[in-house]
């Protein structure tokens, strides 16, 4: 599989420059980037040296507006051209989207379509956001709050400037997205192994990562064990739970979450423990009312085996996900119950 | 124990008006009325059947310009929060779905689909 980074971020937030200078690192050389610039002629693309045929700028309009006809088309083209040998065998792929795009339909795309996730899987999504004008656009672009919210990795730019904001901008990306790592980056300077690999697109082969990718339960678990944020309406918490799930329970759980969140669900992650496999966690992970099946480990990564799942949404409240999951779980314990009494011992069974 | 049950649910179902971004109330009712949903000149009875019933909420709603009151039995509260969203007219969002996730495959060789029939 090949890994996909998402790299977003505001209109001047630094995407290009950083891009730019990660392309300069040995550790890049196998990597395919896709440009997407919003407007008829592109200029980003000018901006990063290369002579690569797998450097593709696309410049039909803004990304996530034409996901499927542009992106996925060129990822699988990309791949096309690899297995054919007229571009270099890239071994990972970049996707610099425009400073205006909402990166959910963009994940979608690369989680959905069938014929990408024989090839491709979703790695992370790195976002930068401007240390000067950053709390500004925050504050006046709902795309900028996007682009941050579902970030694995926020990387903070231009602090190095007189008027740069650090501190601030520190404050208020923890409460939106406290899970992800914050980095600095001056011109664009940041190992790549900062950014890439953050994702679970071999979680199976990655049982110590798991933690990691659950950097906001991993906070909280060190302070109040549940951390609320709400500030420019973004909601992030984590939801832990001593008893196992069932595995139907689990699956009403994620009906439910796509049916009454909507687009306000933003990002979704945890490791459950399901009942009937209780020495192997599941691994969930979706974007809005989209879910990866879940990935089920070799394994439990540590001695704690509770369930443990972040959410990172708009208006989303803590305490309606605590009741929605006591509910159901109630609600299946009895019908289990039911039917036991009804005579349909293999119910229990199964 | 039901009734601290119903308490519940009622809670839940404020929080989820909430989540809705929906300005109505959530009220007890009499049995076998669990909440009484009003919004937007609409109102919700959400009923728990009986212990024998087949479903195990029934959801009732009327709105001014309804001519007959309408109801739908749900089978879990998965399908409860949907009637009750289509009875306010809550424009919300999709149906879950889950995509084939990124798991590691053998070659196409491995898995037979090259060299079949070949010697």
């Amino acid at each position: 599989m090949i890994p996909v980074s998402v790299i977003t971020g505001f209109l001047g937030s630094g995407k290009t420059t950083l891009l730019g200078r990660l392309l300069r690192d040995p550790a890049m050389s196998r990597t395919a980037v896709i440009i997407n610039e919003f407007g008829a002629i592109g200029l980003d693309h000018e901006l990063i040296e290369s002579s690569d045929e797998s450097f593709i700028q696309l410049s039909n309009g803004c990304l996530c507006c034409n996901v499927r006809s542009d992106l996925v088309l060129t990822l699988g083209d990309l791949a096309a051209r690899r297995a054919a040998g007229t571009v270099p065998p890239f071994e990972r792929v970049v996707v610099e989207t425009s400073g205006l795009a909402d990166p959910a339909p963009i994940l979608h795309a690369l989680m959905t379509d069938r014929t990408l996730s024989e090839v491709y899987a979703l790695d992370g999504v790195v976002t930068t956001v401007d240390a000067v004008t950053g709390l500004a656009t925050l504050d006046n672009h709902a795309e900028s709050l996007r682009q941050a919210a579902v970030a694995d990795r926020i990387v903070l730019t231009k602090t190095d400037m007189p008027e740069a904001q650090t501190d601030a901008m520190r404050l208020r990306l923890a409460t939106i997205n406290p899970g992800a790592p914050l980095l600095t980056a001056v011109s664009g300077a940041i190992a790549p192994s900062a950014l890439f690999d953050c994702g679970l697109y071999d979680a199976a082969g990655k049982q110590a990562d798991v933690q990691a990718w659950l950097a906001h339960e991993a906070a909280a678990v060190a302070g109040s064990h549940v951390h609320h944020h709400h500030q420019d309406d973004i909601t992030s918490f984590c939801v832990v739970r001593e008893q196992p799930l069932r595995a139907v329970t689990l699956a009403l759980l994620l009906s439910a979450l796509a049916e009454n969140c909507g687009a306000d669900l933003l990002r979704m992650k945890g490791i459950v423990h399901v009942a009937e496999e209780p020495d192997r966690p599941a691994v969930i992970h979706g974007v809005q009312h989209v879910y990866h099946a879940p990935v089920w480990l070799e394994r439990w990564p540590s001695a704690d085996r509770r369930t443990r799942m972040v959410f990172i949404g708009r208006n989303l409240r803590e305490s309606w996900v605590k009741s929605l999951i006591d509910l159901l779980d109630a609600e299946v314990a009895d019908e289990i119950q039911r039917r036991a009494a009804a005579r349909e011992p293999e119910i229990i069974a199964g | 124990m039901i009734a601290g049950q119903d308490t519940g649910v009622r809670e839940f179902l404020a929080d989820s008006l909430a989540l809705w971004r929906v300005d109505g109330s959530v009220e007890a009712g009499a049995l076998p009325v669990v909440a009484v949903v009003r919004a937007g000149g609409a109102t919700v009875w959400v009923e728990r059947p009986a212990g024998d019933a087949p479903w195990r909420w029934f959801v009732r709603w009327r709105s001014p310009e309804m001519q007959e009151e309408r109801s739908r039995p749900c089978a879990s509260l998965v399908g409860l929060l949907n009637a009750v969203r289509g009875a306010l007219g809550v424009e919300r969002g999709n149906a879950v779905r889950v995509v084939a996730a990124p798991v590691e495959l053998p070659p196409l060789r491995q898995r037979g689909r090259v060299g079949v029939g070949a010697t």
